[in-house]
């Protein structure tokens, strides 16, 4: 089963509180600091890094990366970091600034190509162009900050995207995704935090689920798994393979590593789950732990 | 028959009421609006199947039944106004706060009394689990008497911006009363009835005239004593947290967005977290209460009948909001 080491707490994040992220204070989200738990998970059998694309994230991949840690390390980007964006929004004054700031990012940071394109989608009002320009420069990013060693798995979009797509029925958002990042060789993927609903929309619009991956909660007492846990495991029963990734297995905090393993190892179609943490003695503990477990 | 619904507002809350409501059986997003002509180009060309106006008045050729409103709070008034005005919709949403001031919002009741529809204002706190487990508490007498609050609501969100944008962008959010704070003063009224404000300070960190902190006390039914603050340039708050803390004869409750803590005189501590409140939605898009509120919108606007927060309740944080800043 592949285990990943997950980032939220390298951003401060805690979904069982946020009085939780702060008490863990700002040590845990310091690049060098976030490094050296990730390095300690996989010495200890993780065997990859799952993560938004941010600085903070960017910023371990190099550290990784200069302490030659990188070589067979496999990588599980999320894009966008759509709580940053969020958090921009509310700190820029809206949508179309927020977007403006982007574009500036993109050139500043001298990603021409992507810039181009973005450009090119902006003129002709393309979305399509624009999506893949995105993606285009989110690689672009983590391919220069991760060592060569490093496999880049499978870019998701973030569940804030995939769910709205979902909701608001773009299906040719998911076909251009898809066919954008197959072409790239590289597995798209999808976090979800309406697991069953997705399921059930992709079977209707005829995407092959061998060819995705999907990352969504799976967690002992249901804990964002929607509409139901009954319904969430009933469609994960019902992939024709193992391509999911669990998150939440711990349901933010809020279950023990023997009562999440217990649950996460009666599931028959898993490909793998992601654990955030937060402590060296924590990160550990936590993947010997799973490893033997698991 | 589906309910002919229409967005106004194409920004993040905009965006995300239109996903939640298209998850509905009984809901056909039929136009979306903004002003911004770069938003209603690309929306143009994201939505094949629903038309995208940039003016409200546009929409009155829809023949909707329900609106959401979702822009910025200085502009709210005018829309809803004009909303009922040509007719545009008799179920009118309008995210938090539902106008600009005490008259404004005054006005838009009045508005809204001549019309049949349902009419509610985004206080979606009132349908997180958490608060409702705070209120089911208080309600059954199991803090007993009430002696005092402390509400509250921060974010980090203007931390590290500069005067010039500070002043732009709290403009464009209706200042910290009314984005932030508004959500503590409504969960106050909402558990302890009406109240008033009896002193006040605002604080301006950036010396423009825009409040970055806020801190006043009010006075409740059977003098209840309560303290509410809010704050934008708080560290640690990441995302933006509501809370209260009630001190009653029988305990202390603390409440927040995450969990419900009780702990009675006898120094026994009672935790709930939203694992243990059943907070499983339909359809999931930045917290369950955004589903939950629309959920019983659409079904009011169904049975023709107001859920709460209507207008008349929402007018009331206007109310205190206009007092701090007399005050």
């Amino acid at each position: 089963m592949l285990i990943l080491v997950g980032d939220n707490p390298f951003h401060g994040v805690s979904h069982l509180s946020q009085e939780r992220a702060r008490v863990r204070g700002d040590a845990v989200t310091t690049p060098e600091y976030a490094a050296d738990l990730v390095m300690i998970s996989l010495e200890n059998g993780a065997d990859g890094f799952m993560f938004s694309v941010s600085e903070t994230t960017l910023s371990i991949l190099r550290i990784l990366g200069e302490k030659d840690v990188a070589n067979g390390l496999r990588l599980y980007a999320i894009t966008p970091a759509a709580a940053e964006i969020a958090r921009l929004m509310g700190s820029e004054g809206g949508m179309e600034e927020t977007a403006k700031r982007f574009a500036r990012q993109m050139v500043t940071l001298g990603n021409f190509g992507a810039a181009f394109k973005g450009l090119k989608g902006a003129i002709l009002m393309d979305p399509g162009s624009l999506l893949k320009s995105f993606v285009s420069y989110e690689i672009s990013r983590i391919k220069s900050s991760a060592a060569k060693e490093a496999i880049l798995d499978s870019v998701m979009l973030h569940e804030i995207v995939t769910d709205m797509g979902l909701a608001l029925n773009l299906q040719w958002l998911f076909n251009l995704y898809i066919d954008f990042m197959l072409g790239l060789g590289i597995k798209p993927g999808f976090e979800t935090r309406n697991f069953a609903f997705l399921v059930n929309r992709f079977r209707e619009w005829n995407i092959n689920l061998r060819e995705i991956m999907i990352a969504a909660p799976f967690n002992k007492v249901g804990f964002q798994m929607n509409p139901s846990k009954v319904e969430c495991e009933q469609a994960l029963a019902s992939l024709p393979e193992p391509n999911v990734v669990a998150i939440s297995i711990l349901a933010a905090g809020y279950l023990d590593l023997s009562e999440a393993a217990k649950y996460i190892k009666s599931l028959s179609n898993l490909k793998g789950f992601a654990v955030g943490v937060s402590r060296e003695k924590h990160a550990r503990e936590t993947f010997e732990f799973l490893k033997e477990r698991l | 028959m589906k309910m002919r619904t229409a967005i106004v507002g194409l920004g993040k809350m905009g965006l995300l009421h239109a996903s939640i409501l298209s998850t509905f059986p009984n809901i056909q997003i039929v136009a979306l609006c903004d002003k911004s002509k770069l938003i209603t180009k690309f929306a143009k060309k994201i939505f094949e199947k629903i038309k995208i106006v940039n003016s409200v008045e546009l929409l009155r050729d829809f023949d909707l039944d329900v609106i959401y409103v979702t822009t910025p709070i200085p502009s709210h008034f005018k829309i809803v106004e004009m909303v009922y005005s040509y007719g545009i919709a008799h179920n009118v949403f309008v995210e938090k706060t539902l106008a600009s001031s005490s008259v404004e919002a005054s006005k838009l009741c009045q508005l809204a009394q001549t019309s049949d529809g349902a009419h509610m204002v985004g206080y979606e706190r009132r349908y997180a689990v958490t608060f409702n487990k705070a209120q089911e508490l208080i309600h059954q007498g199991v803090i007993g008497d009430l002696i005092s609050f402390k509400a509250y609501a921060y974010s980090s969100d203007f931390i590290g911006l500069k005067d010039e944008k500070a002043v732009k962008v709290s403009a464009s959010r209706g200042g910290l009363l009314r984005d932030l704070c508004a959500h503590a003063v409504d969960l106050a009224l909402w558990y302890f009835g009406d109240l008033r404000v009896i002193s006040s300070e605002l604080k301006c960190k950036h010396n423009t005239g825009f409040e970055d902190a806020v801190k006043f006390t009010v006075r409740g039914v059977d003098d209840l004593k309560g303290c509410i603050e809010a704050s934008w340039c708080m560290e640690g708050y990441r995302m933006p947290e509501a809370g209260l803390t009630i001190e009653g004869s029988k305990g202390v409750l603390h409440v927040s967005d995450d969990k419900v803590e009780f702990r009675n005189t006898a120094g026994s501590l009672i935790k709930w977290h939203r694992h243990d409140l059943k907070d499983d939605v339909e359809f999931l898009l930045g917290a369950p209460e955004y589903y939950r509120e629309s959920k019983h919108f659409i079904e009011s606007a169904v049975k023709g009948s107001s859920r709460e927060p209507s207008f008349f309740t929402a007018s009331k944080v206007e109310q205190i909001i206009d007092q701090v800043k007399k005050s």
